[in-house]
């Protein structure tokens, strides 16, 4: 950490502060971006390169028992992608569900220094601070699923919205995790107790409970809100991947009034009726959804972006991963949580003709192309549900060089691209607007202050590109990656390894609440009360992201 | 040129360019292979009424079958190359398909030309037949009352010869029949040939066309007719009373060659006057068998 | 003369040698072959610190080359051959022909564990005894064998031609539990006994066994009688070398139709005593 960085002429990409593609020196000390170096620190020769902050992934699976399952259920995947260990870094799995080594090395060696498990079960906690444990290099955190819970639920629907709020304050805090995650709230309670029953509108009532969707959605922004955290209320929308469900997605936005709330990879939740002679085929929603997310600045979202090729499904969505598995027919995995989430694997491949594939793929990058505000619209495959977290570099190329998307778009179903948006748009993204999706917009969303940003007392997460005209080359291997301020990545290859940290939150709660969770708890669940809660010892190196309140939509 | 004193007649027979495919048809005992091979090849004498002609070429002991049973092969004609799939098809489905025992082999497995065959029958499984990959050849088990119909999923098809043929010119009907008889005996089992007409003998030669009806594509041969030689323009020798014709199938020239030789050898006996061909003048056929070349060459049949 | 192999240093630990295939060796000398690189354990090393190396590889295409010694930890060869040959004069190690497409491997002694895993083409002949997973679909793979033979003329372990898609597994002696596990289809014929729970979760496909077994109850019976494709399909096996009796070629055959959990178009026949 004692390491000094001066990094020279490199043209610097920093939209929080509001530099963009200036040539300028970065200085770096204990760690942190620093005003400047002394004359002894290592200089790096950054001429005819990109600096930027490192990069933020505001959601993707990549640690926990679902993403284990994942592994456990395709070894085919990992057998042609073995990740050799080196001198310095250890060895693992690839494949769409990589190892907890291979990912954090995968994700540095794309320059992503941060990354966000997006869906994780209370009860699988202690499991995915293990695996987060082990993912090197990058600081992670993860959002923990409270949009099934039973206990939730009753309080909900009691009306004690107190001590609702304290119990999921109690919930964010014991597990360490960074926020609240709704998975199709209402869906896998239904799916649990009715035989391949699902959730199919806001207004549906969620099997026993006097609850619909609206009503739990408005309980967990209320209360999210009321918590101050720094990244609100995460939401997977009810329908997801759907035909016709835009008109969901835009019922839920509206649900926010006027509150930060975040809606996850809603390419998936953006699909128009269906057209045409077919009953299923999607249109894309990616216009009405994006003109709503432009207008609201209480909303924000990550695409989600499908890519072609080999995915993996894994979600908290258990009805939907069930509908997919009927798709292929393949093996597949259906997992309950006892009083708190479903969960459904299922390894899948996007085929570009394909004409639902193709659709998901265009709008993906419609709403890329519409966004008016990068800040709110930012970079995510939903990995490794969309497409592998490796396919980012192509996912920027077609989002940057409009003559490659041209001729990926001529090889894809054509039916499927008559019928979406994606031929009349010719906007191509500049490095500054993909600084902005990948590493600053996350980090505002995130409320990290320290990431995505250089400037002075900022975390020295930066990642240092060669330019090069081909966007994906230029993006698939960083000339250097510093991560605290430890250069990790010299000349394209690991110079030592390193150990992020935890992110995550602490909500203050009144104790009280714990005399109305216990009773439950020795009632319904596997687990004692008393082992339930993770203890520091799960995140020996972590960090606590402050609550406080949050302005919506407010920029620095 | 006189064999056992029958004049062979300076003349040729014109044949045609056909297509050809062999079957294997086997079964529990020679009997049912014969049943069926009958039924297959039965009303198949001649494209211009049965649009395929067909024959038994020879009968196969158990060492020779595929599956190590009695059977017969038969060499199944068309003219051209489209209907000889839709010709088996339909006849290899109601009459092998429907015979007890019998199980239905490809006899041309080295010919790149295949035909899906069997990959047609298999439909009348209705979705409970499954094929088999024994070596490096597809077979179909479709099931049936009686346990399992096998065929081959596909069968060679190459070009062969229709229409070789010559005639016995005799004294009388007897002597005509007789020849007849013993040319058939001496032609039996030769390899890559069949005679596709009743008992391999053809006593209604026929001419293109017709002087009389428009709508007739073949009439009488008047002109080998006896009983119209006062009337016609007759071919007929002094002293002939009756005619009759073989017709040879096979798979190449070289085969009906050598057949017609032990055949027009054979049928040289007493009361036969002499032995001619039918042709078209030579512009129709491509294949020309010269009477007298053929005898005067002295080769064996040739090896199978 | 081809390239002759002999095993001089038997490996400590498993010796991954998939460069020892015909395409791999085409045109090299021996000194050359020596010189190919093969992990031992985790530590890379040359074919030479194993192996005595003589004569030189066959010109032109891929030839023919042998093996001798006991090879048993000896993994990968062939592994993905196209076409050529290799005997082996000894026992040989894991994954003997993994993904082969082509050529053929003679082992005139014992394989271990996964022979011929997802082969697609060639023929695989064993004349002793092979471990478990011989065709088998490699873990997590939905498809085994794609096609080619094997021929394994001693007993087997578990899960012979598991997932098997096409093609033929034949085993002289007995075969394991789990035998054609989850096949799509294709053949295994074994001359010896069944062990438990053959053909689970298999859709199509045929498992033919001379002995009496008892199926899982999600066989159901239909039939004695005598399939004529056998008659085929034991010539064959007669003609790669296996002792296959004239009853066996004219018996009859109970016709077994599973899974019924699957499809239920597999079928087990088990020659009539």
């Amino acid at each position: 950490m004692g390491s000094s960085l001066r990094i020279v002429n490199g043209r610097v990409y920093d939209p929080a502060n509001g530099v963009d593609g200036e040539v300028r020196d970065v200085c770096i000390r204990d760690g942190k971006i620093a005003a400047d170096a002394p004359p002894d620190a290592k200089r790096i020769d950054a001429a005819g390169m990109v600096v930027m902050p490192g990069g933020v992934d505001i959601h993707c699976h990549i640690a926990g028992p679902k993403v284990n399952l994942a592994r456990k259920v395709q070894p085919e995947d990992h057998r042609y992608d073995v990740h050799p260990r080196t001198r310095v870094t250890r060895s693992g799995t690839g494949g769409s569900v990589p190892s907890t080594f291979a990912t954090g090395y995968r994700y540095a060696g794309l320059g992503y220094t941060t990354a966000m498990e997006a869906a994780v079960t209370p009860l699988g906690a202690r499991h995915a601070l293990e695996e987060l444990h082990d993912t090197p290099v990058i600081d992670k955190g993860f959002y923990v699923l409270v949009g099934n819970n039973v206990l939730l639920y009753r309080l909900l629907q009691e009306g004690r919205l107190e001590e609702f709020r304290n119990a999921l304050a109690w919930w964010i805090k014991v597990t360490k995790a960074y926020a609240p995650k709704l998975v199709n709230p209402g869906g896998d309670e239904l799916w649990k107790g009715q035989r391949n029953a699902n959730i199919t509108s806001l207004d549906d009532k969620i099997g026993p409970f006097e609850l619909t969707p609206r009503k739990v959605i408005a309980g967990f922004i209320e209360a999210a809100t009321a918590l101050g955290l720094p990244h609100p209320v995460h939401i997977h929308c009810n329908n997801l991947g759907h035909t016709g469900n835009v008109a969901t997605t835009l019922e839920t936005m509206r649900l926010a009034e006027g509150r930060r709330t975040h809606f996850a990879h809603v390419q998936f939740n953006s699909y128009g009726p269906a057209a045409g002679k077919s009953q299923t085929n999607p249109t894309s929603g990616a216009r009405e959804i994006a003109e709503f997310v432009n207008t609201h600045p209480n909303i924000s979202a990550d695409v989600g972006a499908v890519m072609f090729g080999r995915s993996t499904i894994m979600t908290g969505d258990a009805p939907l991963a069930y509908m997919l598995r009927q798709f292929g027919g393949t093996k597949w995995v259906n997992a309950d949580t006892e009083n708190e989430s479903g969960c459904g694997i299922v390894p899948f491949t996007y085929q570009d003709r394909v004409y639902t594939n193709a659709m998901q793929w265009a709008v993906g990058l419609e709403l890329f192309l519409l966004s008016q505000d990068p800040w709110r619209m930012v970079f995510s495959t939903d990995h490794p549900n969309g497409g592998s977290f490796v396919t980012y570099p192509r996912l920027i190329r077609l989002l940057m060089d409009r003559e490659f998307r041209k001729a990926r778009m001529a090889e894809v179903n054509q039916k499927a691209l008559d019928r979406s948006g994606l031929r009349d748009l010719s906007r191509e993204y500049s490095l500054n607007e993909i600084a902005i999706v990948t590493r600053a917009g996350p980090a505002r969303l995130l409320g990290l202050t320290r990431k995505g940003q250089l400037g002075v007392g900022a975390d020295a997460d930066v990642t240092i590109y060669e330019e090069d005209p081909d966007k994906e080359k230029m993006f698939s291997a960083p000339r250097y990656v510093i991560k605290d301020g430890e250069l990790i990545i010299e000349d394209h290859e690991f110079r030592v390894d390193h150990e992020g940290r935890l992110l995550h939150v602490a909500p203050d709660f009144d104790p009280g609440i714990e005399q109305v969770i216990e009773p439950f708890f020795e009632d319904f669940y596997t687990i004692r009360f008393a082992n339930y809660a993770v203890d520091d010892r799960y995140a020996p190196h972590h960090e606590i992201i402050p609550t406080a309140p949050q302005a919506a939509g407010a920029r620095p | 040129m006189l064999l056992n004193g029958v004049l062979i007649e300076d003349t040729f027979a014109e044949a045609f360019t056909m297509r050809v495919a062999r079957l294997l048809i086997t079964a529990r005992t020679p009997r049912w292979a014969k049943e069926a091979a009958l039924k297959l090849t039965g009303f198949a004498t001649s494209v211009i009424g049965c649009k395929c002609e067909a024959g038994i070429e020879r009968e196969l002991a158990a060492d020779d079958t595929p599956d190590g049973r009695p059977g017969l092969s038969v060499l199944f004609l068309t003219m051209d190359k489209e209907s000889l799939p839709q010709r088996l098809i339909e006849r290899i489905g109601q009459t092998v398909l429907t015979c007890p025992t019998t199980a239905c082999f490809d006899g041309l497995p080295d010919v790149p030309d295949r035909l899906p065959v069997g990959k047609a029958l298999r439909a009348f499984g209705d979705g409970f037949q499954a094929s088999k990959v024994v070596g490096d050849r597809r077979y179909w088990r479709i099931p049936v009352m009686e346990g399992e119909f096998l065929i081959e999923e596909t069968f060679g098809m190459q070009k062969g010869v229709g229409g070789g043929n010559f005639l016995i010119l005799a004294a009388d009907a007897d002597a005509a029949l007789a020849a007849a008889e013993a040319a058939v005996e001496a032609m039996s089992g030769h390899p890559g040939v069949v005679l596709p007409f009743p008992g391999g003998v053809v006593r209604s030669g026929s001419k293109v066309g017709s002087k009389r009806y428009k709508k007739m594509v073949a009439t009488t041969n008047d002109a080998f007719s006896p009983t119209l030689r006062a009337v016609t323009e007759s071919q007929l020798p002094e002293g002939v009373n009756s005619v009759l014709e073989i017709v040879l199938d096979g798979t190449d020239g070289a085969a009906i060659e050598s057949a017609m030789r032990l055949g027009i050898r054979a049928a040289c006996r007493p009361g036969v006057k002499a032995i001619s061909a039918g042709n078209f003048g030579g512009k129709l056929g491509p294949h020309h068998f010269h009477l007298r070349r053929i005898l005067n060459g002295a080769s064996p049949p040739p090896a199978v | 003369m081809s390239l002759a192999f002999t095993l001089r240093t038997p490996p400590t630990v498993p010796l991954e040698a998939e460069v020892l295939t015909p395409a791999r060796l085409a045109g090299l000398s021996a000194p050359e072959a020596a010189k190919l690189s093969v992990v031992h354990g985790n530590e890379r090393a040359d074919l030479g610190e194993f192996f005595q190396v003589q004569g030189t590889a066959d010109g032109g295409g891929a030839g023919e080359f042998r093996l001798t010694g006991d090879l048993s930890r000896v993994k990968h060869v062939g592994a993905g051959m196209a076409d050529g040959r290799i005997v082996i004069h000894g026992s040989v190690g894991m994954h003997l022909g993994a993904e082969m497409t082509g050529g053929e491997i003679i082992v005139e002694g014992d394989a271990a564990d996964w022979v011929g895993p997802e082969m697609t083409g060639g023929r695989i002949v064993i004349k002793g005894n092979a471990g478990h997973m011989v065709g088998a679909a490699s873990r997590g793979s939905a498809v085994g064998v794609r096609g080619g033979e094997i021929v394994v003329f001693g007993n087997t372990g578990n899960e012979a031609g598991h997932g098997m898609r096409r093609g033929l597994v034949a085993i002289g002696g007995d075969a394991g539990d789990f035998a054609g596990v989850s096949m799509l289809a294709g053949t295994i014929v074994v001359l010896g006994s069944l062990g438990w729970r053959a053909g689970a979760g298999m859709r199509r496909g045929s498992i033919v066994t001379m002995h009496p077994v008892e199926l899982l109850p999600t066989f159901s019976y239909a039939c004695t009688y005598a399939p004529l494709y056998l008659r085929l399909l034991l010539a064959r096996l007669r003609r790669l070398g296996l002792p296959v009796a004239d009853a066996q070629v004219s018996g009859r055959y109970q016709r077994w139709s599973g899974d019924a959990v699957e499809l239920n178009k597999g079928e087990v026949l088990i020659l009539e005593a």
